[in-house]
Parts: C-alpha cells; structure tokens; sequence
C-alpha cells in the first residue's frame, strides 16, 4: 500500500482518548493544563504525547495568544477524509442539478435579475 | 454599557503539496476569480493601509471588505474583516504559509472575536472549506462539482441578497 496524506490523521483517531480531547477542543482552545484537568487518570506527560499525535495528523494546531499557548481543533483533515469518500456519491446529484440548471436557462428567456448572474 | 467579552481565536492549517509562492500568488491574485474563497474576486490596493474588497464575480456585489495591515510576500497577509452580508464590527484574518518538507503549511488565523459578532460560528465553518479548495484549486487546478454547482446556485439568488452587499452601499460606507 501506497504511504497517504491522510495515514498520520488515521493514526490520531483511532484512539478513544484522542478522540475525546478532540471533543473538548471542539467546544474553544485549551491550554495543556485544561485539557490535562478534563482526564484525571492521565498525567500531563502522556496528555501531551498524545497532542503531539494529533499535531501530527494537523487534528489540533497549538497557537501561542499573550502568554498562553492554546490547541485548537483543525477540522480540515477530518473534511478531506469526507470529501474524498462522499464526493463521488454526491456527483450523480450535482451532474443532474448542473443538467436541470443549463435547460432551464436555454428555455427561458432571462429575467431581469438572472443577468446578475455570472 | 458592558464591555463585550472576547472570544477565543479560530484556527485552521492545511498543507499544500506546491511551491509556497504559487499559494502566495493565488490568495493574493487581484482582478481575477478565486474559486477557493467563494468564487470571488479580490481587489484594491495590498499594501498596509490599503482598502481591499472581495466581490462577485460580475463586480455588481462586495462580500468582504477590509484593510490591509500587513502583507510580507510570500508568509504573511494581514488584514481587517467586514461580512457585509452582516455588518459586524471588523475582525482580523492572518494568513501564514511556510515551507515545510518541499510543500507549504497554510495557516488561517481568524481573530478580534467578542460575543457581541453574530457572523462567528458561521464564518468559522467557512475557512475549513476554502482551505480545502485552496488546496485542490492549487495541487490539481480545479475545484469540486459539487462546489462548482454551489457557486452556480449562489449566482442565480444573488438578486436575493440584502442591500449591504451592493457596491453602492459599500462605497457609502467607505468600506
């Protein structure tokens, strides 16, 4: 098998705990102690060597604001993983619509507001 | 009156496989169609201190206006937000791209927020998509059907949007 883009983003979500502090980063950016105070049984070292694996598949972007440094959830790598899967089921819906799109033009003469359109 | 509490900021990171100046080039490209930021077209003065305006792309609506605070070619673009589809007071949007392995890190950072903006959350969501065109429209040099089918729609209600985007309201405004 081929090495892919997406291989580190796997990586990070397929684990449960990963998992979760994505779902607390996905409610606002935490520092490392917030995000360490939501998991009692973990210590702060195992916390941040899992931040690390999410920064690995870029789920979570730390960003330094005054003097904190925050990690913020970056959804984008979780929307290409959906894109590349869904987008071939959605161009039956977008060809038709794109069909249904160009008929009714070529039938009706435009309307005032339809020249807005490019 | 109540001071209005600030917001954290939004952050969003994509890398692209190309070279960091053909990613510079097309966020900051003027006069013609961006289809990653909705299809719209980017004009006036990049400089700091410049009035930028993203339009449609028969000109006839602005949806974004701003200023420019920064702009270091080919890492850093800086400069004010205003959604004109709802005016709330200006937010700041930084572009960051560097090289990294031979493919360049794009960094959007969307900052200024306080719980008085309205537009937050939407706009938010927004990045995460154009980041992702930015990159197809740069790796492969086309956008997806279903994006493209999405513009054709927004092209065909535009007679439906408020009064704010029109040009006339802007250059009122001095937006």
């Amino acid at each position: 098998m081929e090495p892919d883009d997406l291989d580190p983003v796997w990586r990070a979500l397929a684990n449960p705990l990963r998992r979760r502090m994505l779902d607390y980063l996905k409610e606002g950016p935490m520092t490392t102690s917030e995000l360490t105070e939501r998991f009692p049984d973990h210590t702060r070292f195992a916390v941040m060597q899992h931040l690390k694996v999410l920064e690995e598949g870029n789920l979570v972007v730390p960003r330094r604001s005054g003097r904190k440094r925050f990690n913020h959830l970056n959804a984008v790598p979780i929307q290409q993983i959906s894109d590349r899967w869904i987008s071939r089921y959605q161009r039956d819906w977008a060809e038709a619509l794109v069909d249904l799109k160009e008929k009714l033009e070529s039938e009706q003469p435009p309307k005032d507001h339809a020249r807005e359109t490019s | 009156m109540t001071e209005p509490t600030p917001q954290p900021d939004r952050v969003v990171q994509i890398d692209i496989n190309a070279p960091i100046t053909q990613v510079w080039d097309e966020i900051t490209k003027t006069g013609r169609i961006q289809r990653a930021v909705y299809n719209t077209v980017l004009d006036g003065e990049l400089r700091p201190g410049g009035r930028l305006r993203y339009y449609s792309p028969n000109r006839k609506r602005v949806f974004v206006v701003g200023e420019v605070k920064e702009i270091e070619p080919p890492h850093r673009f800086v400069h004010t937000y205003v959604m004109t589809l709802n005016p709330d007071p200006p937010t700041l949007v930084t572009w960051e791209l560097e090289e990294r392995d031979g493919a360049c890190r794009v960094t959007l950072i969307h900052s200024g927020w306080t719980d008085a903006h309205k537009t937050a959350d939407k706009t938010a969501a927004g990045w995460e998509e154009i980041l992702g065109l930015l990159k197809a429209q740069v790796e492969t040099g086309q956008i997806p059907l279903k994006t493209r089918v999405m513009y054709g729609v927004m092209g065909l209600f535009s007679f439906a949007l408020p009064k704010t985007t029109t040009v006339d309201y802007a250059d009122r405004q001095g937006w």
